[in-house]
């Protein structure tokens, strides 16, 4: 009997704190401020900065001199880059997030119609980042991030393989043969789950992108991967599978190893690959066409953003607009992260090397990687429905490819 | 934490008295202090859901512990104190989420929703310049912002439009001094900075010039309005087309023909979201396979492992046998590494090509292991079996300790085989005493997502369903696709926990019929 | 209280075969009865260890990929284990022994109290209590995270250190689970553990409570071995809740450490990883170790006491 009014009466307590829990995020901030003498003391500015572990260095010594300069207290806190998105947009609402987040330009989208991160104005400074790294952070007219570096995919060459870079899709292959390795080239899948953001380039090549993009370059959420550009290209995924020229067999772990083993003159991949190639004497190409139109990869952007709940807004941004778009911000992120800046100033000093000056150009040739919310429901089809074209399980590919097409209009509505 | 230290007090309950008693009376004052600390925290920051919880638990706890009637609830409480808090509470939370929209889009509140909105929609005039700005105060502390203005400095606040200031001092660019002002230093912008970064200044008396504003305290611009809340109408207003949106019941500022501003916020919607579970046609037919499979795998999982685990636990309990340590250290090994790491190996092991199973073990074979839907069901279960047998070899070995010697005894003067000592007598007996763990393991697995997304990831996908679902797909990684968590759609939080009650639902009322069949079992045998 | 258990007389002997001392015997027998079980042993090992050939072999390589390669051992150096140093990996380590000890130790006393109210008295609401308890941790935990944040948050206002980001915070989340899948364990075992014990020891005059410290708890000590060594390891494996209370890099449990390491896996660190996780397996091996005399040879120990 007791037992059960205890029971009850720790239900209701619990029940009470659901309510609180539930109320709590809108005014947590404000009650603690007088209350709490542990909170810590924001009223002389700090910063809390989310960074994955490979940049963690390069901001770590960008804080440091800030610190130094303003007396801001800045605090590095290290994310797995997989879960700050997801950590992001759960955290902010409830006021306990960071200040800023490292990120890339395609959860913009996300990140706006929830509404946890604010614009930045980076003035004339906008003047001096590679046009498209502040295009891709642009919505609507507002920057919301600061860029820091640009990457893309681009043909990686074993010059003593292969002394020339391939023209086209087909002189590729041919070289790759006389060079007379395991594989003719190397491109990457994931098992069965495909990997369209790599085969891209070769999709843009036969003139069907993702999406339709407006005049200034954004995308609009109407599918252009479609109709008979897209089918010739998944005719074209069939035939080069059925050949053997491409396999979804190769994970990304497999096409580096065999590359830095010399098994393969090309490898299609990005500036993250290089550190495993040390031994080897490379070049960097643009990837060749097997369409009539330029292969063209995703860009894609990593930035900073500043939380919409912010209370260290100016600290935040003054710290991204005057210290992090300086040319040594920008050059020892890159150091730290192999993908070519986005500070125009820094990517010049870092084309230097002819291997990031490869992948700059090829960048420069690149579509942004679309940043609306819509993209989410396309890559689950689009990737399995490539791999299962190449691997012959669907045997007729343009039927395949038509059903992808079908499927992605019902699941975006 | 603290709670778990009574477990001592109880040594001398009651009447007992000497060193036990006085060690629970110490204990429990250490607690109650504890606690005292803990609701005058939860007063002072005003937590008054944690603050009616902190009493509860205290008023229970000094009750339990000095009446003589709560004999068992002395044992209990500890670890129910504990379960309540962080996971009865849990549970509870979810099922108030799955009442709500919590999810892409109603992510927040509506004042941070408001906010949102507002700041996303204040633009900067096109064309409009760079002005090198500097904070400043007046005499009875408001703050103003002093600008550079085609060569000229000019002041002004929030109540005053800009106005010129021609005896500033400027240097390098900046404004130093201005007469009737005080400059604030950096540290005493950092101070105030929330009042500088929502401090407007009107260009002119005329409000569609716009206003400065600044986000470092070095440089402004001048913003305009796109949207504009009107707090006691409650509504958002385009300045630009004119067009009123007014607050709706999803949570969202709609307008009279029915558009909506992007960023809306959190509303209870009732039963909408368990509506929606059921609601979608394109994953009825998917929706039988994944459920069946979900079970297959869920009880040939526990079979397996099970199976596998007892059986290695009866080899190596005879004591003649030389090297057991080193046998069962050895077969710890799998459960020693972390699971994810376990499923990353095995899918670049099973690769069809170039994986070791193939290409080493099989001699070049071109196995699909993980893309034939039979084949990757049998890997799954495989790979599971591989992380789950060292657990039940654990609770077998340790299970088998408690087994009554006699029986044995009994079993071989009646000139018992060992096959036949095993059925009747070993496996009934591992079974009553292990039966719970094979509920409770059942259960883990009916939910195992971490196994599936990263070994497989679901696939290979079925070929006649239009929804990212495939052969190994289970119930929860089918959720997961459902609300959007694995970045497909839109994330809905609010169906993701309405569709986790369901599951519980069905989980438990399964458990619950299984271990009343258990206990009947147990009391038979 | 079951008819199974009531007719143990006293604890068990070690096994079905009992204790028999160690003699020579013909080759033929050997083979029968143990032969055979090294050869179960072997194959055992093999399945067990062999995907952890991979692991260890991508440690000791300087470059490379985790799964890339079937070449093991390839390339032999210590690089990854001397770079672990320059990480947090140490610090991780600490963390993770603390937290994994601390809730390995409140899991025991906690569950091993609740199971013996629920083996010893008869009450109210016993046999809901058990059952519920079974049900509670069968809720998926996919979204627990979002729960627990928030609870956290709202804690960690009123008492810092059960707030975000403390390792005591995560202790006690963890020993929310600690009434669950282990109590049942342990209720099973206490009821192989005659009545007639404490019923003798109370007409001697003690009470309950000496009952459970000295009587009980000595008989049952191979189960709570077991339950202890079960919840340490899950500890030490667990990432997704640790990750979220956890937000600063020196408060980092291994797992979570070792997942950053990887979850970007076009950037993934696989030597340095490979290396962290041969080294996080020591303890749990050393452990076993420890406790596997308590496990195995416990209870025949505690027999004689009784």
């Amino acid at each position: 009997m007791r037992r059960s009014i205890l029971l009850a009466s720790a239900l209701a307590t619990t029940l009470a704190l659901t309510a609180c829990g539930a109320g709590e995020p809108s005014g947590g901030s404000s009650a603690d401020e007088g209350a709490d003498p542990s909170a810590a003391p924001s009223a002389s500015g700090s910063l809390t900065v989310w960074v994955d572990e490979t940049r963690e260095a390069a901001v770590q010594t960008a804080a440091e001199a800030y610190e130094a300069e303003s007396g801001v207290d800045v605090e590095i806190v290290q994310k797995n880059f997989e879960d700050i998105r997801a950590d992001f947009l759960a955290q902010v609402p409830t006021g306990e997030g960071p200040d800023i987040t490292v990120g890339a330009h395609d959860w913009l989208g996300e990140f706006t119609a929830n509404g946890v991160v604010q614009p930045i104005e980076l003035g004339d400074k906008a003047g001096d980042f590679i046009p498209v790294s502040v295009e891709a952070f642009t919505q609507d007219g507002q920057v919301y991030g600061l860029p820091y570096a640009i990457e893309n995919i681009a043909l990686i060459r074993n010059t003593a393989l292969a002394p020339e870079a391939p023209a086209t899709y087909d002189d590729m292959v041919a070289a790759g043969k006389k060079a007379d390795t395991k594989f003719p080239f190397l491109i990457q899948s994931d098992g069965d789950k495909g990997d369209p953001y790599t085969y891209y380039p070769f999709q843009t090549s036969f003139g069907a992108p993702v999406f339709e993009q407006n005049d200034d370059g954004s995308y609009r959420p109407e599918l252009a991967l479609g109709g008979d550009n897209g089918e010739a290209y998944a005719t074209w995924l069939g035939e080069q599978g059925a050949e053997g020229n491409l396999s979804i067999d190769i994970s990304y772990d497999i096409a580096v190893e065999a590359f830095a083993k010399g098994q393969s003159p090309f490898v299609i991949g990005g500036p993250w690959m290089l550190e495993q190639f040390q031994d080897l004497d490379l070049a960097v190409d643009p990837i060749p066409a097997p369409g009539d139109e330029p292969a063209q990869p995703f860009v894609g952007v990593q930035g900073f953003y500043v939380s919409a709940q912010s209370a260290n807004a100016l600290v935040a941004n003054d710290f991204l607009v005057n210290y992090m778009s300086t040319s040594e911000a920008q050059t020892a992120l890159f150091e730290a992260g192999g993908r070519p800046p986005a500070l125009v100033e820094a990517a010049d000093a870092a084309s230097a090397d002819p291997l990031v000056a490869g992948f700059r150009e090829v960048g420069a040739q690149a579509v942004p990687m679309p940043s609306i919310p819509e993209m989410g429901s396309v890559w689950s089809f689009w990737g399995v429905t490539e791999a299962s074209i190449i691997s012959g399980k669907a045997d007729d590919p343009v039927k395949a490819w038509d059903k992808m097409v079908s499927d992605i209009e019902g699941a975006l509505g | 934490m603290s709670r778990a230290r009574y477990k001592g007090a109880d040594a001398g309950s009651g009447t007992f008295s000497g060193a036990g008693f006085a060690v629970k009376l110490v204990l429990i004052a250490l607690v109650d202090a504890l606690g005292v600390f803990g609701v005058l925290a939860a007063w002072r920051a005003g937590s008054w859901g944690i603050l009616a919880a902190m009493v509860a638990l205290l008023v229970a706890a000094n009750w339990v512990y000095f009446t003589k009637r709560a004999l068992p609830l002395k044992y209990i409480l500890p670890g129910l104190a504990f379960l309540l808090v962080y996971q009865v509470y849990v549970i509870g939370y979810t099922g108030y989420v799955a009442f709500t929209n919590y999810g892409d889009g109603h992510n927040s509140t509506k004042e941070q929703a408001i906010d949102a909105l507002l700041v996303q929609n204040e633009r900067r005039v096109e064309g409009s310049p760079a002005l090198p700005l500097t904070v400043v105060e007046s005499g009875d502390g408001d703050l103003g912002f002093a600008v550079t203005r085609d060569g000229a400095v000019e002041v002004g606040t929030a109540d005053e439009p800009l106005d010129a200031a021609p005896d500033a001092t400027v240097s390098e660019g900046a404004v130093t001094a201005v007469p009737g002002w005080t400059v604030l230093d950096r540290q005493a912008v950092l101070q105030r900075q929330q009042e500088v970064t929502t401090l407007r200044v009107p260009v002119s008396d005329d409000a569609a010039d716009g206003s400065v504003r600044t986000q470092d305290a070095r440089t402004g611009y001048v913003f305009q309005p796109v949207l504009e809340y009107d707090e006691a109408a409650d509504t958002m207003t385009d300045a630009s087309t004119g067009v009123v949106y007014t607050p709706n019941d999803e949570g969202q500022f709609e307008s009279a023909d029915g558009e909506t501003l992007p960023v809306g916020w959190r509303v209870t919607v009732g039963f909408e979201n368990f509506a929606t579970a059921f609601g979608d046609d394109r994953y009825a037919g998917p929706f039988v396979k994944i459920l069946l499979w979900t079970f297959a795998f869920a009880v040939l999982s526990v079979v397996t492992t099970f199976a596998l685990g007892m059986f290695l636990a009866m080899v190596f309990n005879d004591p003649r046998l030389r090297g057991r340590k080193v046998y069962r250290t050895l077969m710890i090994l799998p459960y020693a590494m972390p699971g994810f790491l376990a499923a990353l190996l095995w899918s670049g092991m099973l690769n069809k090509s170039f994986g070791v199973i193939n290409q080493v073990l099989l001699g070049g074979a071109a196995i699909p292991w993980l893309t034939d839907p039979w084949l990757a069901k049998l890997s799954v279960l495989g790979v599971n079996l591989w992380l789950g047998f060292p657990y039940m070899f654990l609770i077998c070995t340790g299970a088998l300790q408690s087994l009554p010697g006699d029986v044995y005894e009994a079993a071989r003067i009646d000139g018992a085989g060992k096959w036949r000592t095993w059925r009747s007598i070993t496996m009934p007996l591992l079974l009553v005493a292990t039966a719970p763990l094979l509920i409770s393991s059942f259960a883990f697995n009916f939910n195992n997502f971490t196994l599936i997304k990263m070994l497989t990831g679901g696939g290979p996908r079925f070929d006649d369903a239009s929804v990212p679902l495939g052969h190994t797909d289970i119930l929860i990684s089918m959720v997961y696709n459902v609300s959007g968590l694995d970045g497909s759609a839109p994330r809905d939080y609010g169906l993701a926990s309405a569709l986790s009650i369901v599951i519980f639902v069905v989980v438990g009322v399964i458990s619950a019929i299984a271990f009343r069949q258990t206990r009947k079992l147990e009391e038979l045998s | 209280m079951t008819t199974a258990t009531e007719r143990a007389t006293g604890p068990a002997t070690d096994g079905p075969g009992g204790q028999v001392l160690r003699h020579r015997m013909p080759a033929g027998r050997w083979a029968r009865e143990l032969g055979w079980r090294h050869v179960v042993g072997v194959l055992a090992v093999l399945y067990a260890v062999f995907p952890i050939v991979y692991v260890v072999s991508a440690s000791l390589s300087p470059t490379g990929t985790l799964t890339g390669s079937n070449d093991l051992f390839a390339q032999v150096s210590g690089v990854n284990y001397a770079e672990l140093g320059d990480t947090k990996f140490w610090t991780w380590m600490g963390n993770t022994l603390v937290i994994g000890v601390a809730t390995a130790v409140g899991t025991v006393l906690m569950g091993a109290a609740a199971a013996y109210a629920f083996s010893r008295f008869r009450f109210a609401g016993r046999r809901l209590g058990l059952t519920s308890l079974l049900i509670i941790q069968m809720f998926p935990q996919m979204l627990a995270f979002v729960a627990i944040f928030l609870l956290l948050i709202s804690l960690g206002e009123v008492v810092p250190v059960l707030g975000l980001n403390s390792k005591i915070a995560l202790i006690c989340v963890y020993l929310g689970g600690a009434l669950g899948v282990n109590t049942f364990l342990m209720y099973g075992f206490f009821n192989t553990v005659p009545r007639e014990l404490d019923e003798a020891a109370k007409i001697d005059g003690a009470t309950h409570a000496q009952v459970y410290w000295t009587i009980i708890l000595r008989l049952v000590t191979p189960i709570l071995a077991v339950v202890g060594l079960l919840s340490f390891i899950s500890t030490f494996g667990e990432f997704i809740i640790a990750r979220v209370v956890l937000q600063s890099e020196s408060n980092w449990t291994l797992a979570v450490g070792l997942y950053g390491w990887v979850s970007s896996l076009l950037e993934a660190n696989w030597g340095l990883f490979a290396a962290g996780a041969v080294l996080s397996a020591i303890p749990v091996l050393a452990l076993f170790l420890f406790l596997q005399k308590y496990i195995v040879g416990g209870l025949t120990a505690g027999s004689v006491k009784g």
